[in-house]
């Protein structure tokens, strides 16, 4: 088999230019999906019956929920490719997962606590679904902080990659928390394997909001990426000339 | 499909639950924005330090060039 994409993928210049031309369209369908997303749930989309409009929460909480999972599944990939294939680029993208995803985790734990309050009458309750969302926060803070506890890169990089694949136990306690433990945290909105215990009215919203923080997500984590590569690869003669090019661009826009 | 209140305010108010949707609406914007521009930031930071060690290295290469 020819590996040769393989290896080209992992070039931060190919990376850098590539996504380059992808960015803009990623950006406006970005924007369009949460706009209308939000609008339509926050608007248009029915109360619920027992929670009234406090439920709308649910069109971010549970957006930021699944990307805070599923970035901790790539974080943890990405960590598992640098450290099988030795590949720079897969390190970068894990290093710039760590702090997206914990703004993310942050972001289901705040919603899920505004959310408490007119529900279960309490911002915070040590049920085994918050908990382990709390954990996951502090994996991704762990991953980081671990980046910058060494002199050395590379020791860096593999002591991040090893401590993300060990805490991917945590994402399917997690995901099944709600079913193994007795919680008041509500059972899954979405199952793989059932339809979706929500009306159509309320359930399309959520669709709609959740493709646009997956759209979101690879937007912030691409221009972290691409910061990452400008930064690591600043001695190369294809970095120097987009540099040369870009202040040109602004003395001449001045 | 259609607008579930009677006016703006009545959206604002959310039937008291307003104050907590809008506190989850408000942060989830401020840090998508931010999440956002920070890295436009830093890209801009990155670009400007290159470029300072592009003109540095021409200036000593200039200056040893003038000594031989």
């Amino acid at each position: 088999m020819n590996w040769n994409w393989f290896y080209r993928m992992g070039s931060p210049r190919w990376f850098y230019e590539s996504t380059s031309r992808w960015l803009p369209w990623f950006g406006a369908l970005t924007v369009l999906l949460l706009v209308s997303g939000l609008v339509w749930g926050l608007a248009f989309a029915p109360q619920d019956a027992k929670q009234g409009n406090s439920f709308r929460i649910i069109y971010l909480h549970v957006p930021a929920s699944f990307l805070a999972l599923a970035g901790y599944f790539l974080m943890a990939a990405a960590g598992a490719i640098g450290l099988i294939w030795k590949m720079k680029l897969s390190y970068m993208v894990m290093k710039c997962a760590a702090p997206l995803g914990a703004v993310l985790t942050f972001l289901a734990l705040f919603t899920g606590a505004v959310w408490g309050k007119p529900t279960w009458g309490s911002y915070w309750v040590w049920d085994a679904r918050v908990t382990s969302m709390l954990i996951l926060l502090f994996l991704y803070m762990g991953v980081l902080a671990l980046q910058y506890a060494f002199d050395s890169k590379d020791v860096a990089n593999k002591a991040s990659a090893i401590l993300a694949l060990v805490g991917t136990v945590n994402i399917p306690i997690i995901y099944k928390s709600v079913d193994w433990w007795f919680t008041l945290h509500q059972p899954a909105t979405i199952r793989f394997t059932e339809a979706p215990s929500m009306h159509p009215d309320m359930f399309q919203p959520l669709l709609v909001m959740i493709l646009g923080f997956y759209c979101f997500y690879a937007v912030a984590l691409i221009l972290s990426v691409r910061v990452e590569i400008l930064s690591r690869e600043r001695k190369t003669s294809w970095v120097r000339s987009l540099v040369k090019q870009a202040t040109h661009n602004s003395l001449g826009a001045e | 499909m259609n607008f579930q209140f009677d006016n703006v305010s009545g959206m604002l108010h959310m039937a008291g639950h307003g104050i907590y949707v809008w506190t989850a609406v408000l942060v989830t914007l401020a840090l998508i924005a931010w999440l956002i521009i920070n890295p436009l930031l830093q890209r801009r930071r990155v670009i400007k330090e290159i470029a300072q060690d592009v003109s540095r290295e021409q200036l000593r290469q200039n200056a040893s060039g003038e000594s031989v």
